[in-house]
């Protein structure tokens, strides 16, 4: 270099720079003044980071019980981004709404920094030492506490977490693991039982040819809308299926059916049994099941069940005609026909229909049996937290540990969740961001972020075999004192087994050696370092399994004489909440994109609102944005009225998820808490909490405010063309080009 | 590109356009297809599009004054015509909209500063520091697809650490510029720097939207049109829409593609495809 001016190409020489490795940084490009080039720096702080360019790396979403696989984007050692992991059978390389907004739990301006104790009525940060040594002073090697003393009370779990947890309450002498989940699948899961003989089918809504769904919201809601998304696109390709979607208000997968009914809440069952009734006249189905139901099925003639469900007599011979003609059907029930006193008998009364349809090991299969059946998690029920409730509320339990739920705003106000946490001497909770459940406890630990913690996961519905989902930092930890859940368990795991876990110096050793134990499994015959970095690199260890057979016992379906729903004149309607696929039971409420983000179905953002059709509104001269009291035997919440086509007309609905009180600034104030008023009314068969089943007088108090909508004065596309509609049998669609597999 | 370069290339660049085998014989004519029956309003896209673009959340208040800087949204219809139906029997008519990337662009050409131009790949771009506020372009946008500043979002809407979220490929806009839809700009020129130090061009898949990755459905596709091999040509070509007309003359009525507003001959690059409904059911 004799010139003082060093150019690029010189610079990489010096640095032993050449070929394939200088490509890098684009040289032959003209010049950077013309921002045609990529300006990289050559001093690469770390192996992997390359400064301006982002790299992938997979880990697992945590944002619901799905367990996509995804990658994140990471740049100069921040991640910026999430998509989907196309190595994952679950997302197959896709990603919704919800799954994005993870790097604002990660960000989040309100997480929890520090871990916090109580000192009088307030919570002071402390220190970790501090922390953990209050913590293992109650429950450390010297904690007496046995059975029921000590409870685990969680969100739904799998993977590794759930076993330490499992061993955790173990060394205790209890096994008091409480998963509670506020939307909980309990009776769905319950009637699946009983008529499959498994608690959640493998549903092929690709292979059906008509989708007849009572309420089930498997594109937005369901146990896996991103798998099911992809599913519905190759339903959707040549030959189309049809969707025919019944449902008192319109969820998202309603808005996309081919046909909709707005059923009166509660009939569901009195529905599916007049379709049956119908499709025995067809001779096919004749013999389908015994002269014994079938004899119980002849009061369900369709003027009877068009009387009770508001469907109009027509439509029922209509839709069987329909499910005759496009086999395999599938027939799905959904929580707006399970969360009714009778909601069991309403589910098993729908999958009696996949029976006499024969789509059993067609549309409906079993789940493969896998080999981790101890690292699926137990799905959450409204009777494992009233069972907890009972034990505070008569002083047994001593202490509770709470992570992944918020009861404090999802119980009802008949379960006096908040202020029977007070009976308990020694609350902890395990958490990113104080909650109004958080706000309540002695102590609580501030946990690492899901996109700063590893961990396995194993997703309750696994569409094919099984998938292992294996969860990797994605970044360097924000705050220096936050702790990942698992590290914490292992800490006091060694407190109380202390053989059994000392060689684990944390968490990540822990799963690491486990995940190799189970590598015979997989057959690999690679070494176990290329087995875990192939792990860590996939995000993903598949096992495809052949699925299992399904059960049909009949037997399981009674069928009593058709009942109507319940009326009263006091609370004239029906009330139907309704689940936002973003906001789910509240706990996504502190992520702003999501506040931001609007309800599909309505376009209202950052609100509550009270849905309530057209032409009820007109009859009580209710006008968009009157402030409705809606009140219910319980309580009452005020809300604006929003007019909503879709939704049956004697009932009204309110969106979940809002109201809450201490959840930080984008949660706080915004919106009210329906959860607050539903009413005490359970499902008679599982004892669960008949969500749907609560019933409302609506009040007008004078006000009227602005709606905060995205959607513009109209509702109507006025001849603009904008959504052009073709009918289905004009379409070709086997002729046209498209990216999904046909 | 300067000012000296603007003016000096001023003819070039108010070419009337479209025109026949416009770009036929270049490297890239960015477009897209969002196929209707695949869309299920979920909003996916519109959130990945916030992750990537840095696009500031507003707020309750100026969201409800029709200040949301959302540059992808879903609209939803009732009816196609003037009247409520009773019940939406036939679901929801779900429209993600975002700016159409037009051929002839309206915003263009009311642009008093030159802020928005078309670049040589068939973009519409905003050049945010050459844009003064005078919001002539969002008037003049049949779409509705532009969106102003109003505040200063920077100070506001990434409270620490939310900051450290921003996409630093993406220029973080501030008060008085106007923003729209880029078709992800950022990603293709990476993506052609990347083919052509590389020494070829930018291959189909190589490189995608936000939108279009998230998509759970897969119904949006991006890719070069100028590519006559890449999807996105091919399903144009299937689809009987050409980007240089006005009245698309169709051999094949069934081919469900259209472009919206087309008779207002701003020659869109995005193609939709129409919902389908079975009627009979």
């Amino acid at each position: 270099m004799s010139s003082s001016k060093i150019d690029r190409r010189d610079f990489l020489r010096v640095l032993g720079i050449s070929g394939a490795a200088a490509t890098l940084a684009g040289c032959g490009n003209t010049s950077i003044e013309s921002g045609a080039e990529l300006v990289e720096s050559f001093v690469q702080p770390e192996d992997f980071v390359v400064p301006g360019v982002g790299v992938y790396y997979a880990s697992t979403c945590a944002q619901c019980g799905s367990g996509c696989g995804v990658m994140g984007r990471v740049r100069e050692g921040r991640v910026l981004k999430l998509e989907g992991n196309p190595k994952s059978v679950i997302s197959g390389g896709k990603i919704c709404g919800l799954g994005q907004a993870a790097v604002q739990v990660h960000y989040n301006p309100d997480r929890l920094t520090k871990p916090m104790l109580r000192e009088g009525d307030a919570l002071k940060a402390v220190s970790w030492e501090k922390a953990m040594g209050v913590l293992t002073a109650r429950l450390g090697s010297g904690s007496s506490l046995t059975g029921e003393q000590i409870a685990f009370l969680t969100g739904e779990v799998s993977g590794h977490q759930k076993v330490l947890l499992a061993n955790f309450l173990e060394s205790f002498g209890s096994t008091n693991h409480v998963v509670y989940d506020a939307l909980s699948p309990a009776v769905g899961h319950e009637a699946s039982k009983a008529v499959y003989g498994v608690e959640q089918p493998v549903l092929q809504i690709d292979k059906a040819r008509l989708i007849l769904s009572f309420g089930n919201d498997f594109l937005g809601t369901g146990p896996s809308p991103v798998h099911m998304a992809a599913q519905y696109a190759r339903f959707r390709k040549a030959p189309r299926g049809t969707l025919i979607q019944v449902e008192p208000r319109m969820t998202l997968t309603g808005a996309n059916a081919d046909r909709w009914y707005a059923i009166r809440p509660g009939t569901e069952g009195v529905l599916a049994l007049g379709i049956a009734h119908s499709l025995l006249q067809h001779p096919e189905y004749a013999h389908s099941i015994s002269q014994e139901l079938a004899a119980a099925l002849k009061p369900y003639d369709k003027e009877t069940v068009a009387e009770i469900t508001g469907i109009s007599a027509d439509a029922i011979p209509h839709i069987a005609s329909l499910l005759w003609e496009k086999s395999p059907s599938l027939v799905l029930s959904g929580p707006s026909a399970e969360g009714h006193v009778r909601g069991f008998s309403n589910a098993t009364a729908i999958h009696l229909l996949n029976l006499i349809l024969d789509n059993r090991g067609k549309t409906l299969q079993g789940q493969a049996n896998h080999p981790f059946p101890q690292l699926s998690p137990v799905s959450g029920s409204y009777a494992a937290l009233t069972r907890l409730n009972q034990a505070m509320s008569a002083g047994k339990c001593q202490a509770l540990l709470i992570a992944g739920c918020n009861p404090a705003f999802t119980a009802p106000t008949f379960v006096p969740f908040a202020s029977n946490m007070s009976k308990v001497p020694f609350k902890v909770a395990f958490t990113t961001q104080l909650d109004e459940t958080a706000r309540q406890c002695d102590l609580v630990l501030p946990l690492l972020s899901p996109l700063e913690d590893f961990g396995t996961h194993v997703a309750g519905y696994q569409p094919a075999g099984v998938e292992l989902m294996i969860q990797q930092p994605l970044m360097e930890k924000l705050y220096p004192e936050t702790k990942g859940f698992g590290d914490i368990l292992v800490d006091l795991l060694k407190q109380r087994k202390p053989d059994a876990y000392k060689a684990f110096p944390d968490y990540y050793s822990y799963i690491k050696t486990a995940v190799l134990k189970a590598k015979p499994v997989f057959k690999s015959k690679e070494s176990d370092d290329n087995f875990w970095e192939d792990a860590l690199r996939n995000g993903v260890l598949d096992l495809d399994l052949p699925a299992a057979q399904i059960d049909a016992k009949v037997s399981a379906i009674k069928v009593g004489a058709p009942q109507a729903a319940e009326t009263g004149m006091q609370y004239p309607f029906y009330f139907v909440p309704s689940v936002r696929a973003d906001l789910r039971d509240g706990r996504h409420a502190n992520l702003p994109w999501l506040q931001e983000s609007p309800d599909p179905l309505t376009s209202v953002a950052w609100d509550s609102w009270v849905e309530i059709h057209p032409t009820t509104a007109v009859q009580m001269q209710i006008r968009e944005g009157d402030v409705l009291e809606v009140q219910s035997t319980t309580g009452s919440v005020r809300a604006k009225a929003y007019l909503f086509p879709g939704i049956q007309p004697d009932t009204i609905s309110m969106p979940l998820g809002q109201g809450h009180t201490g959840y930080g600034r984008y949660a706080d104030g915004i919106g009210v808490n329906p959860f607050k008023i539903l009413d005490p009314n359970f499902e008679e068969q599982t004892g669960e909490l008949a969500m749907y089943a609560t019933r409302v007088i609506i009040k007008k108090t004078g006000e009227n405010a602005k709606m905060v909508k995205d959607e513009g004065p109209t509702t109507l596309q006025q001849g603009r063309k904008l959504v052009v509609t073709m009918a289905a049998d004009q379409a070709e669609l086997a002729k046209e080009i498209t990216r999904v597999a046909q | 590109m300067s000012l000296s370069n603007l003016i000096k290339n001023w003819s070039t660049l108010r070419v009337k356009r479209p025109y026949e085998d416009q770009y036929k014989d270049k490297d890239y004519k960015w477009a897209m297809v969002i196929d209707l029956d695949a869309c299920t309003g979920c909003n996916a896209c519109t959130t990945a599009c916030y992750a990537e673009n840095n696009l500031p959340v507003v707020g309750k208040e100026a969201f409800s004054k029709g200040q949301a800087m959302h540059w992808i949204r879903i609209e939803r219809y009732w009816g196609e015509g003037d009247e409520l139906p009773k019940f939406p029997d036939r679901g929801a008519q779900f429209l993600p909209m975002l700016c159409q990337q037009c051929e002839s662009a309206p915003c263009e050409v009311v642009c008093p500063v030159g802020a928005t131009h078309h670049t040589p790949d068939g973009l519409n771009s905003q050049v945010y520091n050459r844009c003064i506020g005078s919001r002539y372009c969002s008037a003049n946008c049949p779409y509705k697809v532009r969106y102003f500043n109003w505040w200063q979002y920077p100070e506001r809407a990434w409270p620490n650490p939310l900051e450290q979220q921003l996409n630093p490929d993406v220029t973080v806009r501030s008060k008085g510029v106007m923003e729209k839809c880029t078709f992800c700009v950022q990603r293709l020129v990476e993506a052609k720097n990347r083919a052509r130090t590389e020494g070829r061009r930018v291959e189909d898949g190589e490189v995608t939207t936000a939108c279009a990755q998230a998509c759970p459905t897969s119904a949006i596709t991006f890719g070069n049109l100028a590519d006559s091999k890449s999807q996105v040509a091919k399903m144009w070509e299937r689809q009987q829409v050409d980007l240089a007309k006005d009245k698309q003359e169709k051999s094949d009525e069934n081919m469900r593609g259209y472009r919206i507003f087309e008779d207002l001959r701003t020659y869109p690059s995005i193609v939709y495809m129409e919902r389908i409904r079975d009627l009979q059911a």
